[in-house]
């Protein structure tokens, strides 16, 4: 039976963040998600492996945390999970992801396409499916807003800067996919339960036998600041704009 | 040769990255997949335009014949303008090589013999320092560089391209909202406003002030009220107008980083603690159904 694979990842909710008084980043309280956009591939995997009668598994690499990420996952359709357990996946970059991920798609049989989301909502790298094109040797197709498949080709509409293009590719291939692409299933209930149920794979970093060490040095996070004025207008409302015009001009914007 | 390869599908970015291989002291190669784009490109102030051609129109597809010409020349670093495009590509390169890579940085120098950049975390709220030494691949968008200018001569070499991906067809996206990476002026709308009717009256400002008008993500994505592309935001609109003044926008972080480089953040918003505030450099806490009117009048006398 052909598989179709979801790669996706447990990340950080950045509504959680706290930046701290000297600007370091705190995400000790933060509670996990998978990704936003993930949300959307493991949709169009489900969707896919329906149509091609085959089925849908989710691949994340993590570390402890994102084993909470395997029930959640596996509620929204798909039929097995494969993690790939890792200290090493907080410090990982794009290279170090792709060849995790490369390496266990390696072991798995008759995959006839991998999805993606476009990019992480922690990192937004966008580059994990165009690397595991190179290191597996697949076709790839970045940004598609559209998929239709007719027999085994994919006909697959990417939305780019500027124009709307149309691409075919024959399976096996690699896929990212942007969010308009599906509205995500919300997981009901049944499907919540059902979820604990279904198989899980665990290998570890060692397990692939991958180079874990990034390419790219990485200082600690740091919060963002924006340096601006910060001055609230007081007083009545037509005071107030009265004072927001005077503004306006002073700094020459008008 | 050795020293910096660049690639972008708009000749803008290609021409802003040349100077980052000047400030690093380099060679700046320019590559290019057709003839018309190379001859484009001989403007840009580089050393050389490198046309590769082969039997596939879509640049991705000459990905392995990049990494191979970075290899065998030596080349430094190969800089990408940070389109759809330039993405794929220059992550499709970094595959083959094996190499590091860094995303769509905020800031770029070559220092100490080693790239430092910059880039944005979760939605702009956090920036990561990251330092890439050896041949590795960088996506840079617009406007980080002044572009650079002046002749250089085409050299072409022929390549293998990869087939397997076809194009059907291209069609162009007609813009049919604001063109807001171009404004002066934008007044930007959120969520704070009541119903779609009272576009009407941000309108009037938007003409009072030569305004475009944007809005944050909510007002199209989740309510339809303007068209997808007028939304500002990381994955929306990225501007820099001189004005940036939005009513009824509460300033989460994925909005704001849409705007952080605006020269003036104007701010309305009816909830004192609305992080937009932070974010400004005048504001009013009021309603902006009581506000805007009254700006209309002044702006109207002024």
């Amino acid at each position: 039976m052909s598989v179709v694979i979801a790669c996706y990842k447990w990340v950080i909710d950045e509504a959680d963040l706290r930046i701290n008084a000297d600007l370091s980043v705190d995400s000790s309280k933060a509670k996990g998600k998978i990704s936003d956009y993930d949300k959307n591939a493991i949709e169009a995997s489900v969707q896919i492996a329906a149509e091609l009668g085959g089925k849908p598994i989710g691949l994340t690499f993590g570390d402890s945390m994102s084993k909470n990420s395997l029930k959640d996952a596996l509620s929204r359709g798909l039929e097995e999970a494969v993690w790939i357990q890792s200290e090493e996946a907080a410090s990982a970059d794009g290279r170090v992801t792709a060849q995790v991920m490369a390496a266990a798609i390696k072991k798995l049989e008759n995959v006839s396409l991998i999805i993606c989301a476009e990019g992480a909502s922690d990192t937004y790298a966008r580059q994990t499916a165009p690397r595991l094109g190179a290191l597996l040797n697949l076709p790839v197709v970045t940004s598609v807003c559209n998929m239709q498949l007719q027999g085994q080709t994919l006909k697959l509409q990417r939305k780019l800067d500027d124009c709307l293009e149309t691409v075919e590719v024959a399976l096996p291939a690699i896929i990212s996919v942007l969010p308009e692409v599906n509205e995500p299933t919300i997981p009901g209930l049944k499907a919540v339960m059902a979820a604990g149920k279904k198989p899980v794979t665990q290998w570890t970093g060692k397990d692939l036998g991958v180079d874990l060490q990034p390419r790219v040095q990485a200082a600690p996070l740091q919060g963002y600041v924006m340096n601006r004025k910060n001055i609230i207008l007081q007083g009545e409302p037509a005071e107030q704009v009265q004072q927001m015009v005077a503004a306006l001009r002073k700094e020459g914007v008008l | 040769m050795a020293g910096i390869y660049i690639y972008s599908d708009k000749a803008n970015i290609a021409a802003e990255l040349v100077t980052l291989a000047r400030q690093a002291g380099k060679t700046a190669v320019l590559l290019a997949f057709d003839q018309d784009q190379a001859d484009t490109l001989t403007q840009c102030g580089a050393d050389q335009v490198c046309l590769l051609q082969g039997d596939s129109p879509l640049p991705e597809n000459y990905a392995q014949a990049v990494a191979d010409l970075l290899t065998q020349e030596g080349a430094d670093l190969l800089a990408v303008g940070a389109t759809a495009r330039g993405r794929d590509l220059a992550a499709r390169v970094a595959g083959y090589l094996d190499c590091g890579m860094a995303s769509d940085v905020s800031s770029l120098s070559y220092q100490d013999g080693a790239w430092q950049c910059e880039r944005m975390l979760y939605g702009g709220a956090v920036v990561q320092g990251q330092i890439l030494m050896g041949l590795c691949v960088v996506t840079v968008p617009a406007g980080k560089f002044e572009a650079a200018s002046g002749n250089c001569d085409i050299t072409a070499l022929t390549v293998g391209a990869d087939t397997r991906v076809s194009l059907v067809e291209q069609t162009p996206i007609v813009k049919t909202g604001a063109d807001l990476t171009n404004a002066e002026r934008v007044v930007c709308v959120g969520m704070g406003l009541d119903k779609k009717e009272d576009l009407s009256m941000i309108q009037e400002l938007a003409n009072c002030l030569s305004a475009e008008i944007g809005c944050t993500r909510g007002v199209a994505e989740e309510r339809h009220w303007l068209p997808v592309e007028q939304y500002i935001g990381i994955s929306g609109a990225v501007i820099r107008p001189k004005l940036y003044l939005c009513l009824g926008v509460s300033g989460q972080v994925q909005h704001v980083v849409g705007v952080r480089d605006a020269k003036l953040i104007v701010a309305v918003d009816i909830n004192e603690k609305a992080p937009i505030f932070r974010s400004a450099d005048y504001g009013i806490v009021g309603d902006m159904y009581e506000v805007v009117p009254l700006l209309v009048q002044a702006l109207k006398n002024a």
